[in-house]
């Protein structure tokens, strides 16, 4: 269990990162990368094939410094797509960077002598290998761990103030009983639903169709049951949106928690062989940096002008906005922190093969984006934990109850996502975290 | 003509071709420094179009474009603006998702937080000048009468507010000249009013305006000097009582 949730916590951090890259590029600039994939792979493969050389340095100043030049490398690739596209706008940049994408990927595949193409790269160096610390630097890296949760907690500790000022206490109690009520039951229905399918799947003598079927049946129903249901409430309970705040609120706590003492136990009991828990070390504080930096960004009045692009590029201009050269600095800056999240998939992987970076990835970055809300930093940690739950979660569940073989399972999965994106579209088109006034304005 | 030395802004022989339609066919204007200088003509004579050439959103085919001593037709449009000229549109337009106070601080020239090396490196510099603009900002807006919005969504503006916003923020760059394209039109009349008073008392502190518009009244009270541009050329220019007087132009607007 504790190492399935290092390597989450892990996979979370990355496409986090990942994800910030892309939301700097489309969330706040309006460009349409839909190859941003190439960029972690540039930055995966630049770091693994430094760090394979003689140095004659340590590897704990070489392999920060390897990171650093991949990402380099990744922000380079970005200028190239930059200048070389200056022209183009919106569709057309897309097209481009879906067809830079695949010619990293295919010169990965191809030049043998360097990134030995499909045999892949393996055996470099991972860092804090044989690191073994001392009881006192233990509990040190478990107290900086701490504290970067604990800021975490605080930051949404904040924002739940803000969001229920000025609501009387009643309505709040009112609102989140009816909301914990509400998701209550409809976790019990779904979980008796998972326990009655499997029980379907493992009787014998009925087809495979049936069991579909029937859990279509009941899927549809409970859904539209408690869609109804919504509809019904909804209007009877003004405050509800502040309840379902601090439910949400809640439950994350919880999770988080319950998450938190298994790496905290990782930290702990942390030796020369548990490498995986230093690059999960590595990675959130690595995801805690960036992100710091990208919201005192986004913030900023560098920040600023990326949204005026965005909104409208010609006033930008009339403003006297170099716009281009914004561009260029977002697609450098998102690509620079995609590098950064190719040397940490590296490093998780192990194995670099030119397959892991097919195109499949960066739409995964998109979820990530659109799920929690474009133009919304923490709107992406928050989808790629959504994400990476989904994942995992449907890696043990779904083989239990739905009868398809495992090739077909793998296809499923990717099918509910795009439903699921469908969904969210039709009932929150703005995601998870984004302002829903923001769809309502005119141009 | 007035003397080179007084003209802020003064573009000679122009001329833009889109296929085979000539646009700007050979025009020519000159801005008076401190002047408000009006631009009017039939529809489609070209008068978008040379805003679009003088501030270089378009390049022109040929001719030259002087502002403020400095020939400027090589330079990027936003360099443009940083040189002091600044055009508004005539649909206005506002960014949307960002609220009229963004609108505001983002045409305020030179900051250093618009480097990001200094977000993360000179936070205390950059705080101070957003402080500092954001008082300005408020000046103006409430200048305007859009105080009350400041913090909404430029999108939830209505249409007039939104020409008040445009000429607000253009007023935040701190120019030497404003091109502005038909401020009065689509605008209530008290609406109206209140803008010109604004441009003229803009004006008397040294501001230069060059005002493209249709609602003679707006002209006639306004500028000192005005442009007649028809099919792309030069048709007149003198006061506007010469010009109110001029047969060709009245021709051209009446179609005779």
């Amino acid at each position: 269990m504790e190492g399935y949730i290092v390597s989450l916590i892990i996979f979370t951090a990355i496409f986090a990162l990942f994800g910030l890259g892309l939301n700097l590029q489309w969330g706040f600039t309006g460009l349409i990368n839909f190859g941003h994939v190439a960029f972690m792979a540039v930055g995966g493969y630049v770091t693994v094939l430094l760090s394979d050389l003689d140095v004659p340095l340590p590897l704990l100043i070489w392999l920060p410094l390897c990171v650093l030049i991949g990402s380099i490398f990744a922000a380079l690739l970005g200028l190239l797509i930059g200048l070389s596209t200056v022209r183009l706008r919106e569709d057309y940049l897309a097209i481009v960077t879906i067809g830079v994408s695949e010619m990293v990927r295919l010169v990965a595949l191809n030049e043998e002598w360097l990134t030995r193409g499909a045999f892949g790269v393996q055996g470099f160096p991972l860092p804090l290998q044989g690191f073994a610390p001392t009881l006192l630097t233990r509990i040190g890296m478990l107290a900086i761990f701490t504290g970067v949760v604990a800021l975490g907690y605080w930051q949404l500790w904040k924002w739940l103030r803000q969001r229920l000022k000025g609501i009387s206490r009643q309505a709040i109690i009112r609102s989140s009983l009816a909301v914990s009520g509400y998701l209550g039951s409809l976790g019990l229905l779904l979980y008796g639903t998972v326990i009655g399918a499997r029980q379907l799947k493992l009787a014998e003598g009925i087809p495979a169709w049936l069991v579909g079927l029937t859990l279509l049946g009941a899927l549809v129903a409970i859904i539209s049951l408690y869609t109804w249901l919504a509809r019904q409430t909804i209007p009877r309970l003004p405050d509800w949106s502040a309840g379902l705040s601090l439910v949400s609120c809640l439950l994350s706590l919880v999770t988080g928690l319950w998450i938190y003492q298994f790496a905290a136990h990782a930290i702990y009991t942390y030796s020369r062989t548990s490498i995986k828990t230093g690059l999960m070390f590595i990675s959130v504080l690595v995801v805690a940096l960036i992100f710091w930096g990208l919201q005192k960004l986004v913030r900023s009045p560098w920040g600023r002008v990326l949204k005026a692009i965005r909104e409208d590029e010609e006033v930008a201009k009339a403003l006297g906005k170099n716009v281009f050269w914004y561009k260029l600095q977002a697609l450098m800056l998102g690509g620079l922190v995609a590098g950064v999240a190719g040397a940490l998939y590296a490093w998780q992987l192990t194995t670099v093969y030119p397959d892991n970076f097919q195109p499949l990835v960066t739409f995964n970055a998109w979820t990530i984006v659109v799920l929690g809300g474009a133009g919304n930093n923490v709107g992406t940690l928050l989808g790629a934990a959504i994400f990476w739950a989904y994942q995992t979660m449907t890696r043990f569940i779904l083989a239990d109850i739905v009868p398809l073989d495992d090739a077909r399972l793998g296809a499923f999965r990717v099918m509910i996502i795009g439903l699921l994106l469908m969904v969210l579209m039709v009932l929150r088109p703005q995601g998870i975290l984004g302002k829903k006034e923001e769809l309502t304005l005119g141009r | 003509m007035a003397d080179n030395s007084h003209s802020l802004l003064s573009a000679k022989n122009l001329y833009k071709s889109f296929g085979g339609i000539k646009a700007v066919d050979n025009a020519s204007i000159e801005v008076p420094k401190g002047s408000i200088t009006g631009l009017i003509g039939p529809n489609g004579a070209g008068k978008t179009t040379l805003f679009n050439l003088l501030s270089n959103f378009i390049r022109p085919d040929s001719g030259e474009i002087v502002f403020d001593g400095e020939p400027i037709q090589q330079l990027q449009p936003h360099q443009i603006a940083q040189q002091g000229m600044v055009r508004t549109f005539q649909v206005a337009r506002v960014l949307s998702r960002l609220s009229v106070m963004e609108n505001m601080l983002l045409a305020t020239q030179q900051q250093s937080g618009e480097n990001f090396w200094n977000v993360w490196f000179h936070p205390g510099r950059v705080l101070k000048e957003e402080r500092s603009q954001r008082e300005r900002a408020s000046e103006i807006l409430e200048s305007v009468g859009l105080s009350h919005m400041a913090q909404e969504y430029a999108g939830a503006l209505s249409g007039g507010q939104r020409k008040l916003l445009e000429i607000a923020r253009a007023l935040m760059v701190q120019p030497k000249l404003i091109l502005l394209d038909e401020p009065a039109a689509g605008v209530n009349p008290t609406l109206i009013n209140k803008i010109c008073e604004h441009i003229v008392q803009w004006n008397r502190e040294g501001l230069s305006f060059l005002v493209i518009e249709h609602n003679m009244d707006v002209i006639m009270s306004l500028c000192d000097r005005v442009w007649v541009l028809a099919e792309g050329r030069n048709l007149a220019s003198g006061t506007p009582t010469e010009v109110q007087k001029n047969t060709q132009v009245l021709e051209a607007y009446l179609g005779q």
